[in-house]
């Protein structure tokens, strides 16, 4: 039975840095295969929208306009993606990967945590509410094609939180 | 002393207003140390100052059913009585604003004023845990006064004498930490259980009676009686290295013994597991006053080679 | 039913508020003084409805749910899913694959163990001692990271296999902190069973017999440390146990100390397990081909949680969503001995016994619980009904 079997470790410690890691003063290298924010391919994307079926917080909204022109549009709730990368392994084309070095996502406005990938003029139509186009094809008719918002609010989400 | 002098020594310096940033500052220190011996950071300076200043500004909740008067004066009488102790001993290594025969005695009873205000504070809440928390407060009371008070005694048999101003002078010519370890040992544990520091926390422990007797307590109640507890940390220091570290001369000889001292007890804090209050009564009771006794029996036959 | 005393007995409420408690749950404890006369568990206060929802998602979505009953022991859960649902299809995820699970199985005993002697440490008012083991757990914690990309909830398993791969850097990586945490959980195991002061507080508490653990139900470290000689990964090897065995730890102690001594030395022996892994990785694949369409049947998966046994029930109808998946929980049946063990102990000793069996009650609130938790049957004969309404009608005590 001894008495303050702790002291080796606390009378040094005394001597030593405390190992708090002052952040944001001191940054750590976030490991490669840290799972943070989503990236998606448009190139390689055929708007099959399995990760969207597969996503356990239904966090992706996919648009698509057309899928031979890839008119797609990927949309993402930030707030509700879990990170898990289930989308990245439903997806048979490879066309989405997680960063790893995007977690610094806090954002004082929600509006900043719905973030739209695509062309231009399709992110634009689909913040209108704008949903499918009328062209020469009869539009793809998709299981992934997921009604975006009726009327999005938030003002141009294109901005990826975080900086 | 006239009435102007001793009213600035009780606002201001070395009791009030000194005193109140002292003990924040040794609050801070504590605190600082404690992280430091589990290798974190710790709270910046102003930590017990913000404590404090957030509790002042929070509404104060009396809940149903207590004594009002009660529950909003022993704060307040918490407070006061160390504060007045100050007065009796040699803060800031001056010697003490008023002395008299005897004061070593009235000083410990101011003291204890405290730890019982904070029992009485928890029966009057009527909680459950509160309850609990004053029963083991004011046990812990009995059992660690005596043998602090008899530490105490120790260098006081010696001066011959019942007066914190003749002792400290006795004292600052020997060192009863040399003569007396014993004593030292009883009384710098002792002063552990009375502020209810680790590892004799059972009153508060946070983990089984939320917050002990301070449970119902929150805003300016809260506030008093942390004030009262850390003004009682800086005068329990003072007193033990007025006593066993030779004397307190002068201001930098004050903080440099008091500043060790919390170390010690910082680094006991940090080593030591909690114990449970039947094994901190059974402790002091059966171990401290007996040590405490065997060094008086020692200085005692020992105190015609002193002489 | 007794009939109470005419002393003071006074019911002291922990939870479901409680800085004891680091997940709700309410105990109403009887104390007579400080000595405790009864305790009353009740729970509920976590509960989710992750069954109920699990009935309305497919297959690969129940994956992520089911990962999120538990923070602290979430891959087991998952793997544990994804045993079952595998059985069910018929698909064998590729043997690297399950040594992979296996391998993130033990690393997140390593890293539970740990997170508890620091929870328990600080339930005995030992600080330090929490402070220190909570910082050796850092090195667990980025060792995970860096292999599955988070440190908590790791998501390293997909329907059919792994995520991710071990490679050399990462064999180095977690080869480097085991190496470090050995010394370190030596340093704990003779801290628990050598401080004074904190054997003052486990040593002789809560003992709970063999006899007493196998009545009760009573799984995992907390019932080995009784003696009984349990462990899933023995008994029922599941992924890759039947190729990489591991050994039983069994203390007879039987009181809080055993407790701390079994998970500590578990701790070694995942370690040892840990590095017979990396350097015996099967070659191959690590991801099956997995039906979206489960064949119709029902399965049981049994595994072994950090606190015990874990139980999984999937019942499939043939289609992508599962038609019912129950979860039965370690802690669930751990409870039932601290509100045996609590009466005639302290009341300083209930958070100490509470977090010996090391609770977790966000696993627990698995669904709607009983009120009595002494283990007896509540299906009773005619004849026990009878008796018991003529007792109360005549006023006597059993």
């Amino acid at each position: 039975m001894k008495l303050a079997t702790m002291i080796q470790d606390v009378i040094p410690s005394l001597f030593r840095a405390p190992i708090t890691e002052r952040y944001p003063f001191e940054r750590r290298e976030a490991p490669e295969r840290l799972r943070s924010l989503l990236a998606w391919d448009r190139e390689s994307c055929t708007g099959c929208g399995m990760c969207a079926t597969d996503c356990p917080s239904q966090a992706i909204e996919l648009v698509v306009f057309d899928k031979k022109a890839k008119n797609i549009v990927f949309g993402l709730h930030v707030d509700r993606c879990t990170f898990c990368g289930q989308c990245t392994f439903s997806c048979k084309q490879g066309s989405l990967t997680l960063e790893h070095d995007h977690w610094e996502l806090a954002s004082l406005d929600r509006g900043q945590l719905m973030i739209h990938f695509g062309d231009a003029k399709d992110v634009q139509d689909v913040l209108a509410g704008i949903t499918s186009r009328p062209s020469e094809l009869p539009p793809a008719e998709g299981r992934g094609s997921a009604p975006a918002p009726a009327a999005p609010a938030a003002p141009a989400a294109t901005e990826v939180p975080g900086g | 002393m006239d009435a102007a002098s001793s009213l600035a020594a009780i606002l201001f310096f070395p009791s009030g207003a000194f005193l109140l940033v002292a003990s924040l500052a040794y609050e801070w220190v504590d605190r600082k140390l404690l992280a430091q011996f589990q290798n974190r950071l710790g709270p910046r300076w102003f930590q017990p100052l913000a404590d404090v200043i957030k509790l002042l500004a929070k509404e104060e909740v009396v809940p149903q059913g207590v004594n009002r008067w009660l529950f909003v004066g022993l704060p307040i009488v918490g407070l006061a009585a160390p504060l007045t102790a100050a007065l009796y001993i040699p803060l800031a290594g001056l010697a003490p604003v008023f002395s008299f025969p005897g004061d070593l005695i009235v000083t410990i009873y101011l003291l204890s004023l405290l730890t019982m205000a904070i029992g009485l504070a928890g029966s009057n809440a009527l909680g459950r845990f509160s309850l609990v928390g004053a029963t083991r407060t004011l046990t812990q009371l009995f059992s660690y006064e005596a043998p602090f008070l008899l530490a105490l005694l120790g260098p006081a048999l010696v001066a011959g004498s019942w007066q914190i101003g003749t002792i400290t002078q006795v004292a600052s010519q020997r060192w009863f930490i040399l003569t007396q370890p014993l004593g030292f040992v009883v009384a710098l544990i002792g002063l552990m259980g009375k502020l209810e520091l680790p590892p004799f926390d059972a009153p508060e422990a946070e983990t089984e009676v939320v917050a002990g007797a301070l449970t119902e307590y929150s805003g300016r109640g809260l506030a008093l009686f942390r004030l009262g507890k850390a003004v009682e940390l800086v005068l329990g220091l003072t007193l033990v290295a007025a006593f066993y570290l030779g004397g307190v001369n002068g201001v930098a000889a004050f903080f440099l013994k008091t500043l060790i001292l919390l170390l010690l007890v910082a680094g006991m804090q940090a080593v030591l597991a909690r114990l449970r209050i039947d094994q901190t009564v059974g402790l002091w009771w059966r171990f401290g006053v007996l040590l405490v006794l065997v060094q008086w029996a020692i200085t005692w036959l020992l105190r015609g080679a002193w002489r | 039913m007794e009939e109470s005393p005419k002393t003071e007995l006074f019911t002291v409420p922990i939870g479901p508020q409680h800085p004891a408690l680091k997940e709700p749950s309410h105990f109403r404890i009887t104390v007579d003084g400080e000595v405790v006369t009864d305790a009353f568990v009740r729970l509920g206060y976590a509960h989710r409805g992750i069954e109920k929802a699990a009935e309305s998602r497919n297959w690969v979505r129940n994956l992520y749910l089911f990962e999120r009953v538990c923070g602290i022991c979430s891959h087991i859960h998952a793997t544990a899913y994804c045993l079952g649902v595998e059985r069910l299809a018929g698909v064998e995820a590729p043997p690297r694959a399950q040594a992979i699970r296996v391998l993130v199985a033990e690393l997140e005993r390593v890293h539970s163990h740990l997170l508890w002697l620091g929870v328990a440490a600080h339930e005995a008012g030992f600080d330090t001692l929490f402070m220190y083991s909570w910082r050796d757990r850092e090195a667990i914690m980025d060792v995970l990271e860096g292999l599955t990309g988070n440190r908590v909830n790791y998501s390293a398993n997909v329907l059919g296999g792994v995520k991710n791969d071990v490679d050399a850097a990462q064999r180095d990586a977690i080869l480097r902190a085991i190496d470090g945490l050995e010394g370190r959980s030596r340093h704990y195991l003779d801290v628990v069973t050598t401080d004074a002061l904190f054997l003052q507080r486990t040593r002789g508490i809560g003992v709970m017999t063999r006899n007493q653990a196998e009545v009760m139900g009573a799984v995992g470290p907390t019932a080995r440390a009784s003696g009984v000689t349990r462990d899933v990964r023995v008994d029922a090897p599941y992924a890759a146990y039947d190729r990489f065995p591991i050994m039983r730890i069994v203390e007879t102690g039987g009181d809080l100390e055993a407790r701390f001594v079994v998970r500590l030395r578990e701790l070694f022996e995942s370690y040892r397990l840990i590095r017979f892994l990396l350097d015996n990785l099967p070659e191959g694949e690590i991801r099956g081909r997995m039906p979206r369409r489960v064949p119709e049947g029902e399965t049981i998966s049994r595994v072994e949680a950090p606190r015990g046994e874990l139980f999984y029930f999937l019942k499939s109808n043939g289609s992508d969503t599962p038609e019912r998946v129950k979860v039965r929980t370690p802690t669930i049946y751990n409870l039932t001995s601290v509100v045996k063990l609590v009466v005639g102990h302290q009341l300083a000793d209930v958070p100490m016994i509470l977090a010996g069996i090391d609770p977790c009650f966000s696993c627990n609130d698995r669904s709607v619980q009983l009120d009595d938790t002494d283990g007896r049957t509540r299906v009773w004969t005619w004849e026990q009904l009878r008796r018991y309404s003529l007792e109360v009608e005549h006023g006597r005590s059993l």
